[in-house]
């Protein structure tokens, strides 16, 4: 920690600007929740009648747990392809890096409406045509068509923090085991650690945001909670839209506040661990 | 010594190479497979009213009228709107990155992180709608921008093109942010401290170590941000309204409205291979500018100590 | 589109439902590179057979529901929120349980069941009317075996036979709509009548203030209606003229495509001069602040009618339950309950006299007279689609310049 100066101070108050500018249209949104009216964005009153809705809704319920459980596996999926992958990228270049990024890169670039549409033939050829049964299955279809993009931003991200980093610790480590794979557990994975955890956070979140591909290649009973949301302007928003979100944000914040007393009583941290490697 | 490492590494290239398979198969299995699918539609056509395509008949037909003026005009003022968003979001990103990586307390890292996703863990629509009720000429800030003079109508908020940069910066901030902070979270605070002691003023240590150093985090971020954000047309058209139109809506109306999906797949396939054009190129220009960048500070620190050169070349 | 299967490269083959499957599984394993066939294999089964005659082989009736026990589930895939939670759980209190999915247009419906071969899993679809033929030509929605659902005899006949299903063999109206604007009278001051008078309007007093439909079809139909051109023309010199006064006269006005402006951006007075639907204006106006500052006009000369209807999609797992649940949802009560829920008109019988005992607010904007009516007419995809989104996709471009 640097002493405190004019800069440091001009970083955080810069810093906080940032965060309020990405927590802005939820704290509209999460004060919206409490609108009496039948519109979302029509003030008409205070209510808690938005929250008691959801719980006579069980179709809402449901679409956020699809959610969750998709994004959770999604983001454990494409933090593992997208860490081996930037760790060889970053560590083992050679004539595959071409051509690897090139994919990479036609994996961002491809509008999700293009993966949609060329996701679900495939999925139905290879679950009813081939008889690989578990591609039926909607989870299975939402959690591939997630890790797409997501496996390539950890991809990158993981590549980002290894290049170019000095190699001496696991060059050295590789002198004194002479065997690649415990260098990689012991050494290079710790290096890793922070980029992984942002990839991880950025797939999980990428995931949970996905509409435009879960609506073309989900099946009965996975109605993923974008899709019903993006789904329901037909009929008009209604405030029980905004009391879930409200009630995510609630609890989200509630764990990160206990982690954080974890972390500060513990005195150290996973991120502090890593950074010391 | 590089060169002890390089004949290292070479003997390990085996395993190295093989860390990367499982993703190129995951993704040549379910990518690449339905992406030939599509760039094979788009030798088709559409069969009839009620077909979507056929390739019964085969021709380049359908890049010819994808090569219409209307995908220019749209393709040039999208290609715009993403350079600009991803600027701004590298100008906004950067400071608090750097905050977040290098002073703030490390136990406290992670949970800022992870604070900046939060507002995404929700469905992007409820995020537009939070925007749009901001934005709106009703609400406070219309009216205090009126007040001061800043903007003519109350109306000039949404529904223009600021609105539609404004809605890719939210959207694609958080994909900037986390490369650029696990790229400063590396640069250890040693040395920053290192070269200020040696007389390198804070503004010099940032631009010729710091910055260095932090590189591949920022092509990665810029890469990240940009080459979504090309084919990205949902947000933009719901708070930019008209002015909002990008070239990925011309291709979801295709597939969608008109339900050619010949035509849709031959415009995706121009606008993938365009983007990479323009990315490659962007990239050679940014690893130039990189390189001088680099070059230059490895001869400044590297004729004032011994000890700092290491950070240069590493 | 009927023309020889053997275009598409595919076989000619006339076989049972479930007999095709098997052998489009057996073809589509050995030529699993002519990808084309996956989607298309839809299109290829129907062009073996030409409407009717094919049908009776290749699809059972009513998915073969015969009166027999209900099933245990219920899968529905439909517009989200769609349908009053008390009928769905009056519903479910009779056996089955009912499970809903979600789209969001009725593109996603299509390319999902047309991909999906019959193996969806659903078991009612509510598409709109226009997509009707098309989801019957490629055998993607099956007929109802009507013997179980004797309820649409308590339909309004004026919203039977609709253009796309004039027997309802295959769909039954869920609910209808029709397409006028919406004006902030405070910045309109004078009385806005027809589509004439809206587009005048968007050119002044609403410049920079006017949202459209996001529906090439109805920004479409803004020109036709107003110059009293049928609006499922093919004649492309009729596109040709609203081109040119689109792209040229319209475009540097327009301040928004927006398919829900009601529910949405007019709370906030984000526009003075709104294209849209009669139930999203309804409750925009409802729940407005100032509910008096908004007028809602269903424009003339003509307009648009279009309906959301309950179908049954080929290969429903559990068809008896669905037809137990269109009959049961046809019935007055809860017809009326659906009403009450999305304020569009369901076509039940008496409804309006319901809605009028009951004191359903705006009932002018569910309910239409006759002569209103008349002035209104189904849409349809036709030859003039492509031409339809092309100049729909110009406008956009010259408005976003």
């Amino acid at each position: 920690m640097s002493r405190p100066s004019g800069t440091n101070l001009a970083l955080g108050v810069w810093t906080t600007l940032v965060f309020v500018f990405l927590f802005a249209p939820i704290i509209v949104i999460t004060i919206y929740s409490f609108n009496g009216g039948r519109l979302l964005t029509a003030w008409d009153g205070f209510s808690l009648h938005p929250f008691t809705a959801i719980v006579e809704r069980p179709t809402v319920r449901h679409t956020v747990a699809v959610s969750l459980q998709t994004a959770v596996v999604a983001a454990i999926l494409a933090s593992a392809l997208g860490t081996l992958a930037g760790m060889a990228m970053a560590r083992f270049p050679g004539r595959w890096t071409g051509p690897f990024t090139l994919l990479l890169l036609l994996v961002s670039v491809t509008p999700e409406i293009v993966d949609g549409i060329a996701l679900l033939p495939w999925f139905v050829t290879l679950g009813q045509d081939w008889s690989l049964v578990p591609f039926n299955n909607g989870y299975v279809r939402l959690i591939i068509g997630h890790s797409l993009f997501a496996t390539a931003v950890v991809t990158y991200i993981v590549r980002a923090r290894l290049v170019g980093l000095d190699a001496s610790l696991e060059e050295a480590s590789a002198d004194l085991y002479a065997r690649p794979v415990p260098t990689f557990f012991k050494v290079t994975l710790p290096l890793v650690g922070p980029a992984v955890l942002a990839g991880g956070l950025l797939a999980f979140t990428l995931s949970l945001d996905n509409t435009v591909i879960s609506s073309f290649i989900n099946v009965s009973g996975t109605t993923s909670w974008p899709v019903y949301v993006l789904s329901s302007v037909r009929s008009g928003l209604k405030p029980e839209i905004a009391a879930v979100s409200t009630i995510l944000l609630v609890f989200t914040l509630l764990v990160l506040g206990l982690v954080a007393r974890v972390l500060k009583r513990s005195g150290s941290s996973v991120t502090d661990t890593m950074a010391v490697a | 010594m590089r060169d002890e490492a390089h004949s290292r590494q070479a003997a390990r290239r085996l395993p190295g190479f093989v860390l990367a398979v499982p993703a190129w198969l995951w993704l040549t299995v379910f990518f690449v497979v339905p992406f030939l699918q599509i760039a094979w539609f788009s030798l088709g056509e559409k069969p009839g009213m009620f077909g979507t395509h056929s390739n019964a008949v085969m021709s380049l037909d359908r890049y010819a009228e994808a090569f219409s003026p209307t995908f220019f005009t749209i393709f040039r003022a999208t290609m715009w709107m993403s350079a600009l968003g991803t600027v701004a979001c590298l100008l906004v990103a950067l400071p608090a990155a750097y905050f977040m990586a290098l002073k703030v307390p490390a136990h406290r890292r992670g949970l800022m992180v992870a604070l900046v996703m939060v507002p995404y863990w929700t469905s992007f629509l409820i995020r537009t709608i939070g925007w749009k009720v901001i934005l709106s000429s009703e609400g406070a800030l219309a009216g205090f921008l009126t007040d001061v003079g800043l903007i003519g109508d109350p109306h000039d908020l949404l529904n223009t093109r600021g609105a539609v940069l404004l809605g890719l910066i939210y959207n694609y901030l958080p994909l900037m942010i986390l490369p650029l902070y696990v790229a400063f979270d590396r640069v250890d605070n040693a040395l920053g401290e290192a070269s200020k002691d040696l007389g390198a003023g804070r503004v010099r240590t940032f631009f010729q170590v710091t910055l260095p150093l932090a590189r591949p985090g920022i092509i990665a971020g810029v890469v990240l941000v940009f080459i979504p954000m090309m084919g990205d047309y949902v947000t933009p058209a719901v708070l930019g309204g008209a002015k909002g139109t990008m070239v990925g809506s011309l291709i979801a109306s295709q597939f969608l409205t008109a339900q050619n999906w010949a035509l849709g797949s031959a415009m995706a396939v121009v606008l993938i291979l365009l983007t990479m054009v323009v990315v490659v190129l962007a990239m050679a220009l940014l690893w130039g500018v990189g390189w001088l960048v680099h070059r230059r500070s490895k001869l400044v620190i590297g004729t004032e100590t011994v000890k700092t050169k290491k950070v240069a070349i590493a | 589109m009927n023309k020889p299967a053997d275009e598409n490269g595919d076989v000619r083959i006339l076989a049972s439902h479930a007999g095709a499957r098997a052998i489009r599984r057996e073809l589509s394993r050995r030529h699993f590179l002519s990808l084309a066939a996956l989607v298309g294999a839809g299109a290829a089964l129907s062009a073996c057979g030409t409407g009717e005659s094919g049908g009776a082989a290749a699809v059972e009736p009513g998915a073969g529901a015969t009166g027999g026990p209900v099933e245990k589930t219920l899968s529905i895939y439909t517009w989200g929120d769609y349908d009053a939670p008390e009928v769905i759980e009056g519903f479910g209190k009779t056996g089955p349980k009912v499970s809903l999915d979600s789209y969001g247009s009725n593109e996603e419906l299509i390319s999902k069941l047309v991909a999906a071969k019959g193996t969806s899993g659903y078991d009612i679809v509510v598409p709109t009317g226009v997509y009707i033929p098309q989801l019957i030509e490629n055998k993607i929605i099956v007929p109802f075996n009507k013997d179980l659902i004797p309820n649409i005899a308590k339909v309004d006949p004026q919203f039977l036979g609709q253009d796309w299903d004039p027997e309802n063999k295959y769909s039954v109206c869920k609910d209808w709509g029709t397409t006028g604007f919406v004006y902030d009278t405070t910045v309109i001051k004078r009385d806005l009548v027809t589509w004439n008078d809206f587009i005048d309007a968007m050119q002044n007093e609403a410049s920079g203030k006017t949202s459209l439909l996001e529906d090439p079809g109805d920004v479409a139909g803004l020109y036709f209606w107003a110059n009293g051109i049928d609006w499922n023309t093919e004649d492309m010199a009729d596109y040709d003229a609203y081109e040119a006064e689109a792209v040229k006269k319209w475009a540097p006005h327009i301040a928004g495509f927006d398919s829900y402006p009601g529910t949405g951006a007019m709370q906030q007075n984000t526009f003075a001069l709104m294209q849209n639907w009669n139930g999203d204006a309804r409750l925009g106006i409802l729940e407005h602040k100032q509910p008096d500052r908004w007028k809602w006009v269903l424009a003339g000369p003509t307009t648009e009618l279009w309906m959301d209807n309950w179908c049954i999609p080929a290969g429903a797992p559990h068809p008896e339950a669905a037809h137990a649940f269109i009959d049961y949802v046809l019935e007055p009560e809860n017809s009326f309950r659906e009403m009450d829920y999305i304020g569009y008109n369901t076509g039940a019988l008496g409804i309006e006299e319901m809605a009028k005992e009951r004191k359903v607010e705006l009932p002018e904007m569910i309910f239409f007279t006759e002569e209103q009516l008349a002035t209104m007419k189904n849409g349809a995809v036709n030859k003039a689609q492509d031409r339809r989104t092309e100049v729909y996709d110009k406008l956009k471009a010259a408005a976003s310049a």
